[in-house]
């Protein structure tokens, strides 16, 4: 017995579980598939209605669709009716089933009964299939003449479906809108002018298909075709149909909230939009109209709201005037006056979308002049509602914050990037979390542009890290650092005054306040020993407010900025403290290590004999940290400052920290001053440089953490490990030094490599080793490695980067044996003595790798070029396969050469050898047959040697090492030989 | 245009869901779901529109039911990288405008509409509904013309028979 659609609802509603809801629809299935085989017509109907509910609760209904097309075909109104709503809820247009109702529908179209004709229009507008549409148009056409409204409507919007399905039959149906656009019938009305706008749509869009290449995306807004020049021939209707709605008295049929038909209203408007939109007499024609619409619209509904909003968004995309565009930017500036908030949504929105096509008008140039001088017109009137835009940032809604701060973001420009970067500070402080980030970014990229001096550029960033240190990105907080160390001696001590003042006064968790000021403070810690005032000029008087977030309005008088000199003691302290937090990341005691190790350096002459010891301590303190990074840090950093002191420190085995054994008591003074040098001030770094390069390797690696300047732990990592295992004390100071690295290539970059590129690569890798070699060495040999003089740059010690400059001042060469020439080997250089030189654009080519490989290996470090590490493949049955493996090319060091040597250690030659050779999906690899199959016995008669050559490239170099998977066959003394093996000794970070 | 239409209750049950772009059941299931959710979690003091997958949702609370409309633009330029003078968006306003009017119209239909009388009488309010849009694209607002042919076609169908249901 078959339930009411009535008792199923109650017996679904009465079920307390999911389980119990899909229990009753399955048992309730499974009694319709019943009915439904056994064809129990009687409740057809009634079955349909019960799967519409389940359809609509989420059940599969699937194996209704058939019976919805037997009620379609019955000839009674109610079977009929429920057939079709059957079949346009749960049939999709690509059910083959569909098919079956083309039929059915034709006699429907033409039959006598309208609401049955009706029904079909109905259906076909919602569910017509292109072959439908074909079949079916001609029916449709002809209602869109019936005598009757009710069809007239049904068959227009019957039409768009057609239409849209099949779009070459647009042009056919132009003439008969023509009529229409006279009805007396609203419905008819509002349906006939959104066929009108799907027409032009779908005739647009299929031009622009058709024409293919010919409109390539900017030139699309000129295209012309029939229909829509036929349209265009129409404007001067709508405008008159708009205009009689608008003279039109109360009619209780068509009001909404005093409005007559806003519904109707707001179509016509976006029909005119479209036809508008790029041509100037359909412009001109409804200008007046579009005025009249602006100024008279009553706004205190909604509804009058809607009209305005749409008459806006035409005045804003047809070729409107300059008055009335203004007009409609302050319509929207009452918008934002509004109280309701999807008004202020609708308003923001607008704008957001005018400003952006004026810029992209704007860039598009030609044609589009006329275009971006009509945005200008509208910006310039937007600034004039930049302070309702930014009330609209204290709005309770997130969504209208967060389209506001879209907006001004916009905004921004020369004159106002004070007070608005003032007001986006202020929001940072008031918004989610999450959303500092973004809005951290977003800021500097304004400050980037449209900074009108580096005080306040400075001053602002500082600030935001005060904010949302914790938050913003790495990239916020190195272009700060960058942005002090470009700025002058004056601005430095201000911002290295102003970062000790936050730091004090925050409670250690923004993180990138921390990186920034410790930095800072290690680099420029001289300059606080100074008092430091400034005196704003009168004009730029919102400086100091900014900074300290106190008072945002601009025209505040201006406040002089004065700190007091610090006493080295307390600069200690404060840092100190910083580094004491348990909070305190271990990032920021790195660097607040290195810093330690500068100040010691910088106050050197001004601190007495107690505080430089207790410095010195500080960084000692850690040397038996159990953060490997921290350790060596401490160790090295500790050798540094015993190395300014002139002090020699004995390595445990008795010999000399700084090298071979030389038996000299004291440090020489080459040995001093290279490590003077080594705390010197970080050298200017160009952000355009430092930016692009990051991109480049972002393209490259696609390794979020490894691109990251901030984040030196991921190299940091690799480097204290072998060195700590690996060659004792030399290896220990060979970091130190190799750590120094990444600041000289920014020697090299000030000097002549700015302009090539490729040069850089070149230099990175020779410094660190050679200045190595160079410095802690025996007095032999003449080095021909390149030491930079300080004359190239201050800073730089391990500026080998010339490699035309001899270098006359320190000849020691600890390798003496063999000559240091161009040295292959990888950079050295993880950003062990200051993190933030790693974004150094000369590092970037090379991933920062372990070292341990170099040092460990002498031949490596002052071999021949290009130098080779052999790699044992596998030995196997007498057949043992060695690669030896080399550089082809200096510049890219991906690319590696591996040469497989093949050695016989049987008594017999090996016959038919075959190497295969698998590699990780980031090496791609070329093999080259070997010189032959045949393997005799290495080391008897026969001296050739057997040998493949192949050519990999490592596009993950320095983060994966090279693999391979061998599979070997060959047959010895008679029997087939196989052999699987993996090789994967190849020096960590080379290859 | 209009891609759907839902009336959910606060307990987040579909009461009625019209699509006028095809989507497959378990994407349905997922988008009321998502969607309601949204709009529960907004207070009163929120505007009514959100974004989701590329819908522009407006929604209008009556009593504990929500009244949602998913909207698209007719064409989507950003997606054929076209510029923007006609993407057709619906009025945002306008459409909250339009829910009201579907209300009133269901509200005069049923004397005073609620929840259960949406539910029982499912089909009833399709076909109200199918009176007011077809196809994603609104056929007349006008209530008395609406209602007019609503009653007119009860009566077709009341003709021939009292057998049904």
């Amino acid at each position: 017995m078959s339930l009411k659609l009535r008792d199923l609802i109650r017996q679904v509603r009465a079920c307390k579980t999911a389980a119990e809801e899909r229990a009753v629809i399955a048992k309730e299935s499974a009694m319709i598939r019943t009915a439904i085989r056994e064809e129990q017509e009687h409740y057809r109907h009634r079955n349909v209605a019960k799967l519409l509910f389940m359809h609509m609760l989420g059940y599969p209904t699937h194996f209704g669709q058939l019976e919805c097309m037997k009620l379609v075909a019955s000839p009674h109104f109610p079977e009929k009716r429920i057939g079709y709503l059957g079949m346009m809820l749960l049939l999709s247009e690509q059910q083959e089933v569909l098919m079956l109702a083309t039929n059915s529908l034709k006699n429907d179209l033409n039959s006598s009964n309208k609401f049955i004709a009706g029904l079909a229009l109905a259906t076909i507008g919602n569910l017509a299939t292109p072959d439908m549409s074909r079949d079916l148009a001609p029916e449709v056409d002809k209602h869109l003449s019936n005598s009757n409204p009710y069809l007239r409507k049904k068959a227009c919007l019957a039409m768009a479906r057609c239409l849209r399905k099949c779009p070459d039959m647009v042009e056919d149906f132009v003439e008969r809108v023509v009529g229409l656009l006279n009805d007396r019938s609203h419905g008819v009305l509002i349906t006939v002018v959104q066929l009108m706008t799907q027409v032009l749509v779908i005739d647009r869009e299929y031009i622009l298909e058709e024409g293919g290449g010919q409109y390539d995306g900017e030139e699309d807004a000129y295209y012309e075709s029939p229909t829509r020049t036929a349209f265009l021939k129409l404007v001067p209707s709508l405008v008159k149909l708009l205009r009689n709605l608008l003279s039109m008295g109360y009619s209780p049929d068509h009001d909404v909230g005093g409005i007559s038909d806003p519904f109707l209203q707001v179509q016509i408007l976006t029909l005119l939009r479209l036809l508008g939109a790029n041509d100037v007499k359909a412009s001109e024609e409804m200008n007046d109209v579009l005025a009249q619409v602006a100024t008279n619209t009553e706004t205190s509904k909604n509804a009058g709201n809607a009209i305005l909003y749409e008459c806006v968004q035409t005045i804003m995309a047809v070729e409107s005037d300059d008055g009335l565009r203004v007009l409609a930017v302050n319509i929207l500036g009452r918008f934002l006056l509004n109280r309701d908030n999807n008004i202020r949504y609708v308003a923001l929105n607008t704008l957001a979308k005018c400003i952006a096509d004026g810029a992209h008008a704007g860039r598009s140039g030609d044609g589009g002049g006329e275009n971006g001088e009509d945005a200008n017109t509208a910006a310039s009137a937007l600034q004039r509602h930049r302070t309702t835009v930014v009330d609209c940032l204290k709005d309770p809604d997130i969504s209208i914050r967060q389209r506001a701060l879209e907006l001004i973001y916009h905004l921004v420009n020369q004159e106002n990037v004070e007070a608005l970067t003032a007001e986006l500070l202020n929001y940072l402080v008031l918004c989610p979390r999450d959303h500092r980030g973004d809005i951290c970014s977003r800021v500097l990229k304004v400050v980037d542009k449209f900074s009108p001096e580096d005080r306040w550029r400075v001053d602002t960033l500082i600030t935001m890290l005060t904010i949302a240190g914790r938050e913003c990105e790495s990239s916020v907080q190195s272009a700060t650092t960058i942005y002090i160390s470009q700025s002058s001696e004056d601005l430095r001590a201000y911002a290295v005054h102003k970062l000790l003042k936050a730091i004090r006064d925050d409670d250690g968790s923004q993180q990138g306040l921390l990186n920034v000021g410790i930095w800072s403070i290690g680099e420029y810690g001289d300059l606080l020993l100074k008092p430091y005032s400034y005196n704003p000029p009168s004009s730029g008087g919102n400086l100091s407010e900014v900074a300290e977030l106190s008072a945002m309005a601009p025209e505040s008088a201006p406040v002089t900025v004065s700190f007091m000199a610090l006493e080295p003691t307390s600069v200690v302290e404060i840092v100190e403290e910083v580094m004491n937090r348990h909070t305190c990341p271990l990032e920021v005691k790195q660097r607040a290590l290195t810093c330690f190790t500068k100040l010691r350096e910088r106050f050197e002459n001004s601190a007495d004999a107690a505080t430089l010891e207790k410095i010195q301590n500080l960084v000692k303190k850690y040397e038996g940290s159990s953060s490997l990074e921290l350790q060596l840090r401490s160790c090295e950093y500790g050798a540094l400052i015993n190395a300014i002191k002139g002090v020699s420190v004995k390595g445990g085995d008795g010999d000399d920290i700084f090298g071979a054994n030389q038996g000299s008591e004291s440090v020489s003074e080459t040995v001093k001053t290279a490590a003077k040098e080594a705390l010197a001030r970080m050298p200017v770094v160009d952000i355009k440089l430092i930016q692009r390069k990051r991109a480049e390797r972002a393209d490259a690696l696609m390794e979020g953490d490894a691109m990251d300047p901030f984040d030196a732990g991921s190299s940091d990592d690799a480097a204290p490990a072998p060195s700590s295992s690996g060659g004792g004390d030399l290896l220990d100071l060979n970091d130190i030094f190799g750590g120094g690295g990444p600041a000289a290539p920014v020697a090299t970059q000030n000097g002549n490599a700015l302009k090539a590129p490729s040069a850089k690569i070149e230099a990175t890798p020779n410094n660190d080793v050679d200045l190595l070699a160079d410095i802690f060495s025996a007095p032999a040999a003449p080095a021909p490695a390149p030491v930079a003089t300080p004359a190239v740059g201050g800073f730089d010690i391990f500026g080998g980067g010339q490699p035309a400059a001899p270098a006359p001042a320190i000849q020691n060469n600890m390798f003496a044996t063999q000559p240091v020439a161009v040295n292959p080997a990888p950079s050295l250089g993880s950003s062990l003595v200051d993190p933030f030189a790693a974004p150094t654009p000369s590092q970037q080519p090379l991933q920062p790798s372990a070292p341990a490989a170099i040092p460990s290996s002498p031949a490596a470090v002052g071999g021949p070029t290009p130098s080779s590490v052999t790699v044992q493949g596998f030995s196997h049955q007498g057949l043992t396969v060695e690669f030896e493996s080399s550089k082809p090319d200096t510049w890219n060091k991906q690319n590696s050469l591996l040469v497989a040597k093949f050695i016989n250690t049987t008594d017999a030659p090996l016959y038919g050898l075959h190497l295969q050779v698998a590699v990780p999906k980031y090496v791609t690899m070329e093999m080259k047959p070997p010189t032959s199959t045949t393997v005799p016995v290495t080391g008897g008669s026969s001296t050739k040697q057997v040998t493949q050559t192949i050519s990999v490239t490592n596009t993950m170099l320095g983060t994966k090492n090279l693999m391979l998977k061998l599979k070997a066959s060959f047959t010895s003394k008679g029997t087939k030989v196989e052999h699987l093996a993996t090789c994967s000794g190849f020096p960590a970070g080379q290859y | 245009m209009i891609s759907f239409i839902l009336m959910v209750n606060k307990q987040g049950q579909t009461r009625l869901s019209s699509y006028y772009e095809w989507m497959d059941m378990q994407e349905r299931v997922a988008l009321e779901s998502e969607i309601i959710r949204k709009c529960l979690s907004r207070s009163e003091l929120q505007c009514s529109f959100l974004e989701y997958r590329g819908f522009k949702v407006i929604y209008r609370r009556y009593a504990s039911l929500f009244f949602i409309v998913g909207t698209k633009a007719d064409f989507d330029v950003r997606v054929k990288g076209i510029a923007s003078d006609s993407d057709n968006y619906e009025n945002e306003l306008g459409m909250l405008e339009f829910i009201h009017i579907l209300v009133e119209t269901m509200d005069r239909w049923a004397g005073s509409i609620c929840e259960l009388d949406i539910m029982y009488q499912l089909e009833q309010v399709h076909f109200l509904l199918d009176e007011m849009v077809m196809n994603g694209y609104v056929i007349d607002t006008n209530k008395s013309n609406i209602l007019r042919s609503i009653d007119l076609i009860e009566r077709e169908g009341s003709k021939n028979e009292g057998m049904f249901r």
